[in-house]
């Protein structure tokens, strides 16, 4: 049987890695005494994989996660054994118990963000909507991206177009940050980091950027069937 | 509160920002404006490395238990953490709220080793603080400092106002009750420092002067300040079970040295090695009970996760009922996962089986500490080792199916000839014919033995407390001596750093006119000293100049049997002219038996040796 947990990573908590947030999982199975299924083998692990990857540094609304259960446990139990054990900027929001269904890992094919920067210099955001919304109508978006050739690695240009779902200015917020929402391609399936997007958009648009000040949060994953977007819980 | 603006725009460029983000499982978080106390507990390195030292947590949840009063953690930024910092401009910030050092009441740091002494400046000028305490007015924080390299506060005594001597469970209370209670009234730093030196195990060094004679030693050193005892006794816990252990530990996100739960089983030893200054501070031994310790482990299991319990001791195998203690741990976590791990055993059988019983799963290596290449040797130095038992011992431990084997060495010890460092050579091939000469059918596993050799550095309170280090070029000699013969690619010989284990030893047995050099080494960009690939020795060479301190007389000039010690002024319990009685055997290479075989009247009071043993 498997759970399917929702989950946040907020605050400083963006600050761990990947690798950190598996072992955090793993303690916190074991404070919450929750029956998780083991490999077996001379050094058994628990299994449970947290789907899509999260860039350190990087806020997150929902994280997916796939965990094996031993038993049969109530759902509610879970979630509040789970949050009493986990920091507080870390907390599952939902969970499923699922009879079938594939990794969630191989069903994310979008993730919303929420892109906040400070630029250089004063910029209007009727002027911004409207020269992102002529950069997006281009026929090709090209990302310098570094890739493995023989030993060494060469520079080559990069088609991001198909990788953008959309893109929306949202609001100017009070501490000075413009904030941005986009949909980008995320995933096993084709991957555009945010940070990449944010450093594309500056190189060809010379918004003013300050790539320092750049602050990212994960709002959302989504599969997709056909032309449908939709949580995959 | 620091700007956090800043600190976000630096996280995102350093290495592993986990480091200085706190938010842990079981830190503790209070509101600063709400108590009376504010503690900064600072370990003068990385994070990693603070978080793995038990006395940390300890003090850390002993203080925050008091409602009052609150402990939050500093450690030293990492090289590219502390670039930014100054950068930006940012000072240094405790890890819970985020706040500057400067804010706080006290600023306590543990000595773990003298290597960190230049991380304590560098985290005092990170936080805007000067370094002498004679610079500090009322308005900063009193820098206090405690731990093992206390024992030798001297070497930075005009930087720190206020030293614990000994163990810290009791006295950092009384400590801050006596702060909070000085606090309410107008804050004198001086009067606060008169009181607290009545304190048993506090050490003002502001309130003692020294003299000395035209050969650099110490003439005298005595109070100048009314009331200020002329010996500091340490501070002992008498009983190990009723006294405070927290029942959780802060479980950190990143990978630490030691990730995982760390139990105490006893505090003291009896074996009575000569170069061992944990084996004479700590007396006497005091064991915690197995129903203590099986509490203590359900506790730290439940809040923190872990599947690890490290039982920690100096001898793990002298604790009486370790049998039973790691039988009962096994059985009932058995189905939790949980394993158990012991460091710091001895060379028997006993101590295989119980590694037999713990292991059960995987067979890691096992790691043996002779310290001397020959028995001769290890007389001197009082390792009750020979080579009968390592032979027993690593024997029984191949028919069990281990089959890495650690040799831990000293190079440098007192007497040592050219034969006793080829033992090293001996030992390790020995130990290779062990394996090899079995029958190929019950030779289990791929046989690989290192060796590794370390510099003696001789330390206060112990009876080789009056040796000269051996100068750098004869340890290298010595070193290429062993290294150069060994030729077989199943024995590897790894060394320590010679220029390392120098700096070490000057500042070991150092005194109050060091202070100098550490402010001149800093000042030239030396820190992390302990961190090989950090070490600069140059520079620190030509600190040692520029200051016009001489190395050899504080490393490697043997001391006449009357010197006045930086030291002497401290009890620790264990006499000098017992000390010294051992140092003239040492020399002799009389072996002195364990405590448990017959007390030696090393001066410690109230010693349960004399109960059960006599």
């Amino acid at each position: 049987m498997i759970f399917r947990a929702v989950f946040t990573k907020k605050n400083y908590l963006r600050y761990i890695s990947h690798l950190d947030m598996v072992r955090l999982f793993h303690r916190t199975f074991n404070m919450a005494m929750i029956p998780i299924k083991y490999s077996e083998g001379f050094n058994p692990h628990p299994k449970f994989s947290i789907g899509n990857p999260l860039s350190l540094g990087v806020e997150s609304e929902e994280e997916y996660m796939d965990i094996e259960m031993n038993k049969e446990m109530d759902i509610d139990e879970f979630i509040e054994r789970m949050n009493k054990a986990l920091p507080e900027d870390i907390q599952i929001l939902r969970a499923a118990s699922l009879e079938k269904a594939p990794a969630v890992s191989s069903m994310i094919e979008w993730s919303f963000y929420e892109l906040k920067f400070m630029t250089e210099s004063e910029i209007d955001l009727n002027e911004l909507s409207r020269i992102l919304q002529l950069w997006l109508e281009k026929d090709q978006i090209l990302m310098k991206k570094m890739k493995k050739k023989g030993k060494g690695k060469i520079e080559v240009d990069v088609d991001i177009k198909p990788l953008i779902g959309n893109l929306v200015v949202k609001e100017k917020d009070e501490d000075g940050f413009i904030v941005l929402n986009s949909l980008l391609k995320s995933g096993e399936h084709g991957n555009l980091k945010p940070i990449n997007f944010l450093e594309t958009m500056e190189r060809d648009l010379f918004i003013g950027i300050d790539l320092e000040s750049i602050m990212l949060k994960r709002l959302g994953q989504y599969a997709q069937e056909n032309s449908q977007i939709y949580k995959p819980l | 509160m620091i700007n956090k603006i800043k600190l976000d725009k630096i996280l995102k460029k350093v290495e592993k920002p986990a480091r200085y983000i706190g938010m842990e499982k079981n830190s503790i978080k209070k509101n600063l404006s709400e108590v009376s106390v504010k503690f900064a507990f600072s370990f003068p390195d990385v994070y990693e490395v603070g978080m793995s030292h038990l006395g940390m947590h300890i003090l850390y949840n002993l203080i925050n238990n008091e409602e009052n009063y609150v402990c939050e953690r500093v450690f030293s930024p990492w090289i590219d953490m502390e670039e930014e910092m100054r950068k930006e401009g940012l000072p240094l910030f405790t890890l819970e709220n985020k706040e500057e050092v400067r804010n706080f009441d006290l600023i306590g740091f543990t000595l773990q080793y003298e290597m960190s002494y230049t991380n304590i400046l560098n985290i005092l000028d990170l936080s805007n603080i000067p370094f002498y305490s004679k610079d500090r007015d009322d308005s900063y924080p009193l820098i206090i400092a405690g731990g093992p390299c206390a024992y030798n506060p001297e070497p930075i005594a005009d930087f720190i106002d206020l030293f614990v001597i000994g163990e810290g469970e009791e006295v950092t209370l009384e400590l801050l009750k006596l702060y909070e209670e000085n606090k309410k009234e107008n804050w004198d730093k001086n009067l606060f420092l008169r009181k607290a030196a009545n304190i048993e195990g506090i050490y003002i060094p502001a309130f003692y002067d020294v003299l000395y004679n035209e050969d650099k030693t110490i003439k005298e050193m005595f109070p100048i300040v009314e009331g200020a005892p002329s010996v500091i006794n340490k501070r002992i816990v008498k009983n190990l079970d009723e006294m405070y252990t927290p029942d959780k530990m802060i479980v950190p996100f990143i990978d630490t040295v030691h990730d995982r739960i760390t139990m105490e089983l006893f505090r003291g030893c009896t074996h009575g090695c000569r170069f061992c200054q944990a084996g004479m501070v700590y007396r006497p031994i005091r064991e915690k009970s197995p129903d203590r310790l099986m509490e203590i482990a359900e506790n730290l299991l439940d809040s923190t996760g872990y599947e690890t319990i490290s039982l920690s001791s100096l001898s793990s195998c002298d604790y009486t009922s370790l049998e039973l203690l790691t039988k009962q741990l096994i059985e009932k976590y058995e189905d939790r996962k949980v394993g158990v791990s012991l460091p710091s055993l001895r060379l028997d059988s006993f101590s295989i089986d119980v590694l037999k019983e713990i292991e059960r799963v995987r067979k890691s290596g096992l790691t043996f500490a002779p310290e001397a290449g020959s028995q001769r040797l290890r007389d001197v130095i009082n390792k009750g080792v020979s080579e009968d038992d390592l032979v027993k011992a690593i024997s029984y431990a191949f028919k069990e199916g281990w089959s890495r084997i650690k040799l831990y060495f000293m190079i440098g010890l007192p007497t040592e000839t050219d034969e006793d460092v080829m033992g090293i050579k001996h030992l390790s091939y020995l130990v290779k014919d062990l394996f090899f000469n079995r029958p190929p059918q019950e030779r289990k596993g791929n046989f690989k033995l290192t060796a590794s050799a370390s510099c003696f550095v001789p330390k206060p309170f112990t009876p080789l407390q009056w040796y000269g280090q051996d100068t750098i070029e004869e340890f290298m000699r010595k070193i290429y001596l062993v290294k150069n013969s060994i030729k077989d690619n199943k024995v590897s010989f790894n060394y320590h750093d010679a220029d390392l284990s120098y700096l070490e030893a000057i500042f070991a047995r150092g005194d109050r006119r060091l202070s100098k050099l550490l402010v001149k080494a800093w000042e030239k960009g030396c820190k992390y000293d302990g961190w090989s690939d950090l070490f600069k020795f140059d520079t620190w060479m030509a600190a040692i100049e520029e200051t016009d301190i001489d190395p050899y007389f504080y490393a490697n000039r043997t001391r006449k049997e009357d010197e006045i010690f930086p030291w002497d002024f401290i009890n620790p319990g264990v006499n000098k002219s017992y000390l010294l009685k051992e140092y003239r055997r040492a020399i002799e290479g009389e072996r002195t038996p364990d405590c448990r075989k017959g007390c030696r009247a090393c001066g410690i009071q109230n010693c349960e040796m004399w109960g059960v043993f006599n």
